[in-house]
């Protein structure tokens, strides 16, 4: 096999690995629950035909084994389980939430890319200079802070102070497009780490790139400063920020649950945290597989893209 | 996690000097440090409970949603917070350093993949996502939140230990007590250890902040703390729904975390840039993830 074959192919078996990894750990979840997983989960309200119901629905009658397999077979089909608390299937809660969750995370993503290689550049064309040093203070202060305390004080300031925008997307439903005002602090919120954290790596990169004796030669050649900065340095400064972004989908997972929260979007986050409430495992099993795939998909994309940029770099299965 | 991995010694101009920086972090973090471990001390005994969401009448920053003084749970909701991040990174390094120490140092390459292969498995579970798992079926309380977000970190920074131990571990001086039949203990820990020691305060630096994000992002969805907790991630999530009545008991601790994540982050990549950045590039799991390629 070539090399590159051969990288894929490795690649793919670790997602694979993941995936499986990911279904097992959801599924062991509820075989970890200390004595009769059916009355633990009744919880506040453990009368007998509660019990029963949830017994009857998880089918916890029947073998560990008999039920991964089948749990799995289902997942493979695109089957994700029954609801405990509402008697629905769990694909139909997906599919409420989807919409608004898909619509915040390509928002964020179309403005990251551009926001986050735009200042990443600018700090490096003056990089020692007071853009750069402001830019990399920001840069570095804020991509620590929790969304949920940065999204309270952006409500406060601009919602509340101002009357600028509303606070919360109540009332909207999932048609949020038609309410653009009220996707703006969200998406901002979401944007506030992964830009931060994308600048820096673009900046590091462009330095990096612009002082190899690639650029050197280029200059020498008279190449225009403009062409040598965006056709020759950004793909090279590029490829390992595009590794790292991949990274930060674990953040805006962890992003978007907390914005759905704060700002009550009812999208799959809002679902999740519901779950989690009502300690509806089936629910919460079936969007942890979800969000475990994505997440596995999304980090063999960011790779792929990794290698187109800068074939030599280093990116290993 | 790495935002420090960009810039080396040696490489470009470092035009900025420093102290700037320095002075500016240590001003940000300062206050928020001080509440969160002085603050209890000065609490005293509480008072009794008055009308929730108002202003005045004795409470200086207002009430709460049960009417308790903001003032006061401010005092006392600092403390969770550093305390639970700290023993998370401990934790963390408590089982990272061993895994990565042992897979760095052993010859035998089925041990080494033993150890490493399960966590770039792990790698692929979000963070949060695995928290809110278990506490679907679990309550945990603060010890229980310590443990999971440890549990979420170990797998990056077992890498980091391995990869800058892998390096330190090919030295001749390795080689060279091996031979000598030294214990594993002298060339693992009182070299190899001794020499990533750099690297690994400078990680530690970095974890800390983002286990800080995690432990308060966690408590402000209500995993691990009482609904009720004097903990300044619960104060924001519990008093939002008086935000237009009462906005200081939102907003304080708001800005308390801020200014703790902000300043603390500041803070280690000042530290880092006075004492001299390690050499951490390949260190990275970003930039190289495991030896072979």
């Amino acid at each position: 096999m070539t090399p590159v074959r051969s990288w894929l192919a490795r690649r793919l078996l670790l997602g694979a690995a993941q995936t499986v990894a990911v279904v097992l750990l959801v599924f062991a979840l509820t075989e970890a629950l200390p004595g009769d997983a059916a009355v633990v989960l009744a919880g506040d309200q453990p009368d007998p035909a509660r019990i029963a119901a949830i017994r009857d629905t998880m089918e916890l009658d029947r073998p560990a084994a008999v039920r991964l397999l089948d749990w799995a077979a289902g997942l493979a089909h695109g089957d994700l389980g029954t609801s405990l608390v509402s008697g629905r299937p769990v694909n139909s809660y997906v599919a409420d939430g989807f919409g608004p969750t898909l619509l915040l995370a390509s928002l964020t993503v179309l403005f990251l890319v551009p926001a986050g290689v735009g200042l990443g550049v600018l700090a490096a064309r003056h990089q020692g200079r007071l853009v750069d040093r402001a830019i990399s203070t920001v840069t570095l202060g804020v991509y620590a802070v929790p969304e949920f305390a940065l999204g309270v004080l952006l409500v406060t300031v601009f919602a509340l102070r101002l009357g600028w925008l509303p606070p919360t997307a109540v009332g909207y439903g999932t048609d949020l497009l038609a309410h653009p005002a009220a996707l703006v602090l969200p998406v901002l919120v979401l944007l506030s780490r992964p830009v931060c954290s994308l600048a820096r790596m673009v900046r590091a990169g462009m330095i990096e790139a612009l002082a190899s004796p690639y650029v050197a030669q280029a200059r020498r050649y008279g190449i225009h400063g403009a062409r040598i900065r965006y056709a020759h340095a950004l793909p090279n400064a590029v490829a390992p920020a595009a590794q790292h972004l991949a990274r930060t989908v674990d953040w805006l997972l962890c992003g978007v649950i907390v914005v759905e929260a704060l700002f009550v979007i009812p999208g799959l986050g809002t679902v999740l945290m519901n779950a989690v409430a009502e300690r509806d495992v089936p629910v919460v099993q079936g969007l942890a597989v979800v969000f475990g795939v994505v997440t596995v998909v999304l980090n063999i994309g960011a790779d792929l893209v990794t290698r187109g940029f800068a074939p030599r770099a280093e990116v290993t299965a | 996690m790495s935002a420090y991995a960009d810039e080396r010694p040696g490489r470009g101009r470092r035009a900025r000097p420093g102290r700037g920086r320095w002075a500016l972090a240590v001003v940000i973090v300062a206050v928020p440090l001080a509440l969160a471990l002085l603050g209890p001390l000065f609490a005293g005994a509480p008072g009794p409970r008055a009308t929730s969401f108002t202003l005045g009448g004795g409470h200086w920053l207002g009430t709460d949603f049960v009417g308790r003084d903001v003032w006061r749970q401010i005092l006392l909701g600092g403390r969770p917070v550093v305390l639970t991040a700290l023993a998370a990174t401990a934790l963390a390094y408590l089982v990272a350093l061993p895994i990565g120490l042992i897979a760095a140092l052993t010859h035998r390459g089925w041990l080494e993949e033993l150890l490493m292969r399960p966590l770039d498995i792990l790698l692929a579970v979000p963070s949060l996502l695995l928290i809110l798992l278990v506490a679907t079926v679990f309550t945990p309380g603060a010890a229980g939140l310590a443990l999971l977000v440890a549990l979420a970190n170990i797998p990056d920074a077992a890498r980091l230990v391995r990869a800058a131990a892998a390096e330190a571990a090919s030295r001749p001086a390795v080689e060279a007590m091996r031979m000598q039949g030294e214990t594993w203990w002298r060339m693992g820990v009182g070299y190899v250890g001794r020499s990533i020691l750099r690297t690994l305060a400078a990680d530690a630096g970095i974890r800390l902040t983002g286990v800080l994000y995690l432990v308060a992002t966690a408590a402000f969805l209500g995993v691990g703390v009482a609904p009720d907790a004097a903990d300044w991630a619960v104060m924001v999530d519990r008093n939002r729904t008086g935000l237009f009545v009462q906005p200081w008991a939102v907003v304080v601790p708001a800005l308390l975390i801020v200014a703790l994540t902000t300043g603390g982050n500041l803070l280690f990549d000042a530290a880092l840039d006075r004492a001299g950045r390690p050499e951490t590039k390949d260190a990275r799991p970003e930039k190289k993830m495991g030896k072979r390629t």
